[in-house]
């Protein structure tokens, strides 16, 4: 069941998250992302801007997929468990693909003291129809044991 | 011909900017990404669930944002345009949960510049790094972002 509660004992290391893919790019999405994040940036809205700017045409806000990688996790592991993420942008987004988000497990960490949370470290990617990749990156999320 | 950027700026400390959370833009934010998970869009579902109110999205502090520390501001100090930036690096550590009604106070600096030659020509590393906390003074969440400036 979606969103059920995970425990740190339902993962491993190398366990897999489940692929989230998203639906195609449209520009309505880039301009809801817009309004929705304050980036207002021409070369996400404007196909002239984005030209003139040598990009050929306009491209996904970078903080858009991240936002999808980020749904990946917390679609697995919960809402309220990423204690941090990070991201590096390898290659840009454009309107009609479709981004798959990917991840699993690298490492597990018991809690320092009895009753904290465990902490499981992910390697997180996303990329796009093509296969290639549009975003690497780690989270950490903490989940509670069953105890 | 490579523009010049102004390298100075290493270390700038922007004025710090409360920002309150609104409920609608939590909600606005989760369905812009499509991420339609009810702890951030039902507040009823969300009453019931650990936190007993809706929380942000792990990207949200994203919307963090004040016109004398912006992108904008960030812009006019490096002495760029708009259009040559990309977004190279993006994180987030979280602390305790963001919530709804709550005001933070943001305090951003530019950690480091950097230059080197990229795939399409050179191009400028620009960190900066945000620390929100809250009413209790306690550090909610590091922001942490690099932009590329394509010189």
């Amino acid at each position: 069941m979606k969103y059920a509660k995970v425990y740190a004992e339902d993962v491993q290391v190398g366990s897999e998250m489940p692929p989230l893919v998203k639906p195609p790019i449209q520009q309505i999405q880039l301009t809801r992302y817009a309004g929705a994040s304050g980036d207002f940036n021409p070369i996400h809205q404007d196909v002239a801007f984005a030209k003139a700017a040598g990009m050929g045409d306009v491209f996904a806000h970078g903080m858009l997929s991240m936002g999808f990688v980020a749904q990946s996790v917390t679609d697995w592991l919960g809402v309220g468990s990423v204690r941090k993420i990070g991201v590096r942008f390898a290659a840009v987004v454009r309107l009609g693909d479709v981004v798959t988000c990917r991840g699993k497990v690298l490492a597990k960490r018991p809690p320092k003291d009895g009753n904290g949370p465990y902490l499981v470290d992910l390697e997180l990617s996303a990329e796009n129809q093509k296969g290639e990749k549009v975003i690497t990156g780690k989270a950490t999320a903490a989940l509670p044991s069953r105890g | 011909m490579p523009i010049q950027i102004n390298t100075a700026v290493k270390g700038k400390e922007y004025p710090p900017y409360p920002v309150t959370v609104e409920r609608g833009k939590i909600k606005e934010f989760a369905r812009a990404i499509g991420d339609l998970s009810p702890f951030y869009l039902d507040d009823e579902v969300a009453k019931a669930g650990p936190w007993g109110d809706i929380i942000a999205p792990p990207t949200f502090p994203i919307t963090f944002r004040d016109e004398r520390s912006d992108t904008g501001a960030l812009l006019r100090d490096l002495g760029v345009d708009i259009g040559r930036l990309l977004h190279g690096e993006q994180e987030f550590e979280h602390f305790k949960p963001i919530r709804p009604g709550q005001t933070y106070l943001c305090r951003g600096r530019i950690t480091d510049i950097y230059e080197k030659a990229g795939k399409s020509g050179p191009m400028a590393f620009v960190v900066r790094e945000t620390t929100v906390t809250d009413s209790d003074n306690d550090i909610v969440a590091l922001v942490r972002g690099t932009t590329v400036v394509r010189l």
